[in-house]
């Protein structure tokens, strides 16, 4: 259980985002399409975050 | 999530086979997809798209049998098919379509594009021709016709099961690592591989939405085929042995009132003729559209008979169809503004480095795994030499 949580917290999380996001902006007008950019940028972020700063050192968990 | 060696394996094999089958399919998706989400705006810039001047808001509208008049005017020798509105697109603009008979081919067609308060003619449009034509109908069909669109609808079928045996290795590969590890210091393909992993699990519900709602796109012809033999005849089925139409038709103008009356908060957004594809022998068919952000996305047909103007029957479209409708937009991304078209196109973006190092992944793999085959060739050789 404590693996799987460490494996898919984060995915999880980004794919909640991701269908509010598709969602919100096919059912809401205005405020509800702002809040869809924010949910929808967030993972295009993230894609750029690990995608473009490398981190030198790999840090392993304990399991 | 645990899996066992035996199925990572088979995992392994599905991700391998339904990527390699579809990629470069996928691949050609994503780049023409991508002008493709900003057709609008491209085609604003081109000039392709007609505009209304400025006029006071409750400027009354032309009768659209004057419209109907003006249409036939710059095709005299053709009959009208159908009239569209897209009141959010395009406000005050009527496009007519025509051709030279009803039954000629769905896509062989003149359009005249109207104001439809004077009944200037803004456009006479041409949806066959030019860069964005070809964009479009290489990403819908290849230039083939049914066969290709349902060609396409297979390939992402294939990218469906491999974003699913994807997420299934997702697991065994990062069980020991953080979220977004990348090895940056260890060789080019293990880089790209945790790249590709990162990438592929946080773009996957998007990719999934997209994959999915494409492939139902492409069974647009198998819905509208359903849909005739299904709520269309039932609607009509008192005509059925109604004498063809023949002589004038009842005025087009009073058979959008009337479906407009029966649906006072909907709006016009198709009428398609007797005798098309899209209504029956002896009605006009007229597909209203509503008003909030979903239901706008939907239509429901009136069907008005054309011989005496009056009401035959209106029904919500039957649930296939309204899937269909709802797809559309998943499918494009248009349907949140500016910003969103923007965020639609940088996913389309990643999901080609993901097709990109999915492809570099393979080739990369099978050149080590025949250095490791050549390195033990080699070392069974010596150990022969050594022997003899």
């Amino acid at each position: 259980m404590k693996t799987f949580i460490h494996l898919w917290k984060y995915p999880v999380l980004l794919g909640i985002l991701t269908t509010f996001g598709l969602l919100a902006a096919l059912t809401g007008t205005g405020l509800w399409h702002v809040l869809s950019w924010i949910a929808m940028v967030i993972p295009v972020l993230v894609c750029v975050r690990y995608g473009f700063f490398l981190e030198k050192k790999v840090r392993r968990t304990g399991n | 999530m645990t899996i066992t060696k035996t199925s990572a394996r088979i995992w392994f094999e599905i991700h391998k086979w339904t990527s390699l089958i579809c990629t470069a399919f996928l691949l050609m998706l994503c780049l023409t997809g991508l002008p493709l989400i900003f057709h609008e705006e491209i085609d604003h810039l081109t000039g392709k798209e007609p505009e209304a001047k400025e006029m006071p808001a409750n400027t009354p509208k032309m009768d659209l049998d004057a419209i109907e008049e003006i249409a036939l005017k710059q095709y005299p020798s053709n009959v009208i098919r159908y009239m569209f509105w897209q009141k959010d697109e395009h406000p005050n603009v009527v496009l007519v379509s025509l051709a030279d008979s009803l039954n000629a081919p769905p896509d062989v067609a003149n359009f005249v594009s109207m104001d439809e308060r004077t009944g200037e003619v803004l456009q006479q449009p041409r949806f066959d021709e030019g860069f964005m034509y070809v964009i479009y109908k290489l990403h819908v069909d290849m230039f083939a016709g049914i066969g290709g669109k349902l060609f396409l609808g297979l390939m992402g079928l294939l990218f469906v099961a491999s974003i699913i045996s994807g997420i299934m290795l997702y697991g065994p590969i990062m069980k020991k690592y953080d979220f977004g590890m990348v090895r940056a210091e260890k060789s080019t393909r293990i880089k790209w591989l945790d790249l590709h992993n990162m990438l592929g699990v946080v773009t996957l519900i998007w990719a999934l939405v997209v994959g999915i709602t494409g492939v139902i796109n492409t069974t647009s012809d198998i819905v509208l085929g359903l849909w005739q033999m299904g709520q269309l005849a039932e609607m009509v089925e008192p005509y059925k042995n109604t004498a063809p139409l023949e002589g004038e038709l009842s005025p087009i103008d009073a058979a959008v009132k009337t479906a407009q009356e029966r649906a006072p908060d909907m709006n016009p957004s198709i009428v398609a003729y007797p005798g098309t594809i899209f209504s029956s022998q002896h009605h006009y068919a007229v597909f209203m559209r509503g008003t909030t952000p979903v239901t706008s996305k939907l239509i429901k047909p009136a069907l008005v008979d054309a011989r005496n103007g009056s009401l035959t029957d209106m029904r919500d479209m039957p649930w296939y169809v309204n899937m269909l409708f709802i797809s559309q937009p998943l499918h494009f991304g248009d349907y949140g503004g500016m910003p969103l078209k923007i965020i639609w196109a940088l996913f389309d973006v990643i999901t080609i480095v993901i097709l990109a190092s999915g492809l570099y992944l393979w080739f990369a793999r099978r050149k080590s795994a025949e250095a490791q085959m050549a390195r033990i060739e080699s070392m069974a050789m010596e150990m022969e030499e050594a022997t003899a």
